[in-house]
């Protein structure tokens, strides 16, 4: 609430609320093991298999963990902008 | 039979020693036999912050090897009743001691006294395990800055998985004008991140600085904000109830926002 009507008045983010963010991600990744080499050998051979079936473009791509109580979750953004299956022209 | 705690952090600087010292004499402030036992072997600081150098005779190097007897090596604090301290070795390295050695020295003190505070040293390696091996409880000491609160988070982590419990949390150097102007995290978004109890919380008090200078805890200058949070945080470790006071400081226009969200 506090921090919507801030963010309608177009104030710069508080430079609390990012470190906050950026803790959260990162010690998210601290527990579960995961360092940044893992994420981006996750992130090419995820990219791999779905360029297979779509077309994107590897800068569009996002890949973020998330904790949400004791379990986490993988997300992943790949937006594509074209569907196309290379196992059919086969 | 008396506790064991730890005092731990992972990252240096954020005022364990400090702590450490503060919560040791509030304790035997409040009537309570205390030991402050320094496990920094190689590198010790207690007797110094304490003002206690120039008594040091034995350490607890000189009990391991059986130079002395345990209460022999422990130095009394002449200011206040029940306050002694067991100093570390400054010529021996962390290697020169094994988690056991610590363990058997907590088991034989928390025969005698209330409480025994073990002011560890920083990081996560042999020092943190020596300090931590005879520990029943602990306290992690954290600043509300990036780093300080990874660290902390790997500690807890550690500590969790050495079945320490319960891990109390003490946010230091807290600012309550960076807090209420939005430049430094505050006790909700800590506590969101690292998800332990917060047993209080110090601000930022330069009289911290004067009284290491002089080898004085500033728990014995009672006005002090700083010695304030840490008698409170003393009198909850004796199981006294006592709430942590909010001490953000906010703006007129947060404050008129939190009155009219809180009295719709």
């Amino acid at each position: 609430m506090n921090l919507s009507i801030k963010q309608l008045f177009g104030r710069k983010p508080k430079s609390s609320n990012i470190a906050k963010q950026r803790l959260k991600l990162v010690i998210t990744q601290d527990r579960v093991d995961v360092d940044d080499r893992f994420m981006t050998r996750l992130h090419h051979e995820l990219a791999e298999v779905l360029a297979k079936y779509f077309e994107f473009s590897a800068s569009s791509v996002k890949m973020n963990l998330k904790q949400e109580g004791n379990s986490y979750i993988l997300v992943a953004d790949f937006p594509y902008t074209k569907f196309h299956d290379m196992s059919m022209r086969k | 039979m008396g506790k064991v705690i730890v005092v731990t952090s992972g990252k240096g600087g954020v005022g364990k020693t400090t702590s450490a010292a503060n919560l040791g004499t509030a304790l035997a402030l409040l009537g309570k036999s205390v030991v402050l036992v320094d496990a920094d072997v190689g590198l010790r600081n207690l007797d110094i912050v304490m003002g206690l150098e120039s008594r040091v005779v034995y350490t607890s190097m000189d009990v391991i090897e059986k130079e002395c007897e345990l209460n022999k090596a422990l130095v009394r604090d002449r200011r206040v009743n029940g306050l002694m301290l067991l100093a570390a070795s400054q010529k021996n390295n962390k290697d020169d001691m094994q988690p056991e050695h610590m363990k058997a020295i907590c088991d034989n003190l928390r025969t005698t006294y209330d409480f025994i505070l073990v002011d560890s040293p920083a990081g996560i390696e042999r020092g943190f395990r020596n300090a931590s091996a005879g520990a029943d409880e602990a306290i992690v000491v954290t600043t509300p800055d990036v780093s300080a609160i990874r660290d902390a988070d790997r500690i807890i982590g550690l500590l969790q998985n050495a079945e320490i419990e319960p891990i109390n949390l003490v946010i230091n150097r807290f600012s309550p004008q960076l807090v209420g102007n939005g430049s430094m995290m505050d006790q909700a978004d800590v506590l969101d991140i690292l998800n332990i109890d917060l047993i209080g919380v110090v601000p930022e008090d330069s009289g911290v600085i004067t009284s290491t200078n002089r080898g004085i805890p500033l728990v014995y200058e009672d006005g002090s904000p700083g010695a304030q949070a840490y008698m409170r945080i003393a009198r909850r470790l004796t199981g006294q109830r006592i709430p942590i006071p909010d001490l953000e400081q906010k703006g007129l226009f947060s404050s008129l926002l939190n009155w009219f969200t809180k009295n719709r």
